[in-house]
């Protein structure tokens, strides 16, 4: 008899969650099964419309695509215009209680994105622009999947087939649910009532801002940087202002953020330097959203799948690389292989470890940054090596490249901590923070 | 360039990557066009031009030689790079990353396999062509040796006519045909004698057509046996010298080689145009 976990002709996959993991998913698992001329079905239920502005058509992030996601949609023919890109990106300025110094793409190419991903801040509708995940939902769309823009309610299993019902709309039978819900709704209950060992992620509260320029002001102060603030403030692991076309998303990571956290941000004169009380500007708006930081144990069953934030990302950066890469993989392993527990555990389980493993070189190398940042020597002694890394031309740029990749996500945490041991890296630093010191005591 | 852009802008003609550098990066092709050309002995030639969306540069990543051709912008172009280092780490985790690439490179192949035939047929058909060369071996000897009409006649399959093949020159009457042994030109055919005559009214064997010639040089054409006569002649009062008979008859020996090599050519050509249609029919399948 045929594996009845094999997806065949006329097979259907509900994907539950339009956000970026599904429509990533959907757009690799039709493209993989016309590769083997596989016929299957795909529809996508999102109840959110991402053309309309503020928090409603929102999937709330700071919006950066990495360096890293960039090239690798670019290599699969997906490529951001400037229909979706709010600004190219070329730099960080890392600002620090002690001063500040800019980490450049070593090309001096426009690396990496700032989107929105709904049709951006309150107030700003009808622009020219183009959410980030409507585009990807879109491309979904164009790859043959069908959008259905109803909220999922429940999900149950019928003759060991998941079905998934709506307060508003029909049933439907599914050979294969793919939890895409992210983390920001009461669906992932609709998960743990199946029994199969799902948990929704821990989460922390992160929160973000959106603050309007005059475009000319915030080319002028901003430019095509991401803006890093890393502040001796115990709450908040780290800040980025994200310059846009007229907005600023401030991203600000930690603990439990709340309403005051923002104003707390605003008002530490690291911050004031850059954006000085003179300088008029208006918040357009504000969230408070959840950020996955530890991933559940069983991301699926038979017929289920969890992928992006609903299941494992990466700590504190390229949330949507994990989309990518978590979407894809279990694409790979409907098409490829099977839709039964054993598949996923075979083919999608490693993807979803990889990540999991590599945060916790993440966390080791926040620790290390909370270090930083909370002593003036460290702080200063880090400074003084990037900026001389940044001011010749020839030297090597072990540190700023360290630092580089752990903000912009463009390397694995593993990769980066085990390139921190470098011996002529640890020598620059351990050299400046002596002097740092010796200074000190002066 | 604007700021809502990604990548890096060049401007009309500058210049991505040199053919023969040391290559380490891939390219997407984000606005604008790329034209990829090839260093010849003719100049240089342009074998791709690469729209929006296009990958370029991918193949120094894999056979790790320098670059094999130049990369040029055509007009202004924005242009993406896929770091080599960062590229295999991603593949070697998800190597279906590689499946856009591998298929963008095999439409490359397709379309070179498509023209490589239709080099190989332009080829032939050079070669096969017995007027066109005859042509050129005419233009070839106008060149070298003044003169204001010429012919080349070949003896035709029955091998005992000869008729014109080519002809310049505007009282020549290339309808004229010969057998051997008649008129100058049948007569050399015969004798396999290169001729010089300055008074071509007074030779007997002079056949007059309604072109007046006054002088001529006819030189025959062998390959193993006679195959047919280079004529030059004018129809004014100027004249040939021995100097002129012995560079025409320098060049009907290549001019013979080059029929004969049409000649066979010509009967190979239908064999070879079966085997190329038969080769890219599976291709295709
Ligand atoms: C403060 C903050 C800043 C961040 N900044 C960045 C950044 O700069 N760059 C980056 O790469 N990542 C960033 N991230 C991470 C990023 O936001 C997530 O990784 C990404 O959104 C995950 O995509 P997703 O599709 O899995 O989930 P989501 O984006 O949350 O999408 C889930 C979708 O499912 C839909 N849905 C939920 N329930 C149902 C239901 N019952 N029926 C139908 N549909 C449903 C929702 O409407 C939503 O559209 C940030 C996160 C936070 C919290």
């Amino acid at each position: 008899m045929a594996d009845p976990f094999i997806l065949e002709d006329g097979s259907h996959i509900a994907v539950v969650g339009g956000g970026p993991t599904g429509s990533f998913f959907s757009i690799f698992a039709l493209r993989m099964a016309k590769m083997i001329n596989k016929n299957l079905r795909v529809t996508i239920y999102e109840p959110k419309d991402f053309s309309k502005d503020g928090p409603l058509g929102c999937n709330r992030c700071g919006g950066i695509i990495s360096e890293l996601l960039v090239q690798a949609l670019a290599v699969e023919g997906i490529n951001l215009s400037d229909r979706i890109v709010q600004r190219g990106i070329d730099s960080y300025k890392l600002h620090t209680d002690h001063g500040t110094v800019s980490i450049d793409t070593p090309t001096h190419e426009k690396r990496i994105a700032a989107v929105y991903r709904g049709g951006g801040p309150k107030g700003t509708m009808g622009q020219e622009k183009e959410s980030f995940d409507g585009f990807l939902l879109n491309l979904a769309r164009q790859e043959g999947a069908l959008h259905v823009p109803l909220k999922i309610d429940h999900i149950e299993y019928r003759n060991s087939k998941p079905v998934l019902l709506s307060r508003e709309g029909d049933v439907q039978e599914a050979d294969l649910v793919v939890g895409a819900i992210g983390v920001k709704s009461q669906t992932s209950k609709l998960f743990e009532h199946m029994r199969f060992g799902y948990r929704r992620p821990e989460t922390v509260t992160a929160a973000i801002a959106e603050i309007g320029f005059d475009r000319d002001i915030l080319s002028e102060r901003f430019g095509a940087s991401v803006h890093l603030f890393l502040l001796p403030l115990k709450e908040i692991k780290f800040a980025a202002m994200i310059p846009k076309g007229t907005y600023v998303t401030i991203c600000i990571l930690g603990k439990n953020m709340n309403v005051r956290s923002v104003n707390e941000f605003l008002d530490h004169p690291a911050v004031a330097a850059v954006l000085p009380a003179s300088v008029p500007y208006k918040i357009g708006c504000r969230c408070l959203p959840q950020m996955n930081v530890r991933a559940p144990g069983v991301p699926f069953t038979d017929r289920v799948v969890m992928c992006g934030d609903a299941g494992s990302t990466r700590l504190f950066k390229d949330g949507l690389g994990a989309a990518y890469l978590m979407g894809k993989a279990a694409a790979k392993t409907a098409v490829f292989h099977g839709v039964s527990a054993d598949h996923f555990r075979r083919e999608y389980l490693p993807v979803y470890r990889s990540i999991v493993n590599d945060n916790r070189y993440g966390k080791i190398l926040f620790q290390a940054t909370d270090l930083f940042k909370k002593y003036k020597t460290l702080t200063r002694g880090m400074l003084k090596v990037i900026s001389r890394e940044q001011e010749d031309q020839y030297r090597s740029k072990r540190l700023s490249s360290v630092l580089w990749d752990m903000f912009t996500g463009n390397e694995r945490y593993k990769n980066i901590f085990f390139r921190t041991l470098n011996f002529p890296l640890q020598h620059d630093l351990l050299c400046e923070i002596t002097k740092e010191f010796i200074a000190g005591k002066a | 360039m604007r700021e809502d852009e990604l990548g890096r802008m060049y401007s009309e003609g500058e210049q991505i990557f040199g053919e023969g550098q040391e290559g380490d990066r891939m390219y997407v092709i984000q606005a604008g066009r790329v034209k990829i050309t090839k260093k010849s002995r003719t100049g240089d030639m342009t074998i791709a031009v690469l729209e929006s969306g296009d990958i370029f540069g991918e193949m120094a990543l894999f056979d790790k030689l320098p670059r094999s051709a130049t990369a040029t912008a055509m007009g202004n172009t924005r242009v993406l790079t896929i770091d080599k280092d960062k590229l295999f780490q991603t593949i070697s985790r998800d190597p279906t990353l590689a499946f856009r690439i591998i298929s963008s490179m095999s439409s490359r192949i397709r379309r070179l396999d498509d023209e490589l035939i239709q080099v190989k047929k332009n080829k032939l058909n050079i070669c096969t062509d017995l007027d066109e060369t005859c042509e050129y071996i005419l233009e070839e000897a106008k060149n070298v040796i003044p003169a204001e009409n010429g012919s080349i006649m070949l003896l035709d399959e029955d091998g005992e006519t000869l008729s014109v093949r080519a002809a310049f020159g505007k009282e020549w009457n290339p309808k004229i045909k010969l057998r051997v042994g008649e008129g100058v030109a049948g007569d050399v055919l015969k004798t396999g004698k290169a001729e010089l005559i300055n008074s071509v009214s007074q030779d007997a064997r002079f056949k007059s057509g309604s072109a007046k010639i006054s002088s001529m040089l006819c030189v025959p054409l062998k390959w193993k046996t006679s195959i047919g006569t280079l004529n030059m002649s004018n129809s004014s009062n100027k004249l040939f010298t021995l100097e002129d008979l012995k560079m025409l008859r320098s060049l009907a020996m290549y001019a013979s080689i080059a029929i004969q090599n049409a000649k066979s050519c010509a009967q190979l050509k239908s064999t070879t145009e079966e085997m190329i249609m038969h080769v890219s029919l599976l291709d295709v399948s």
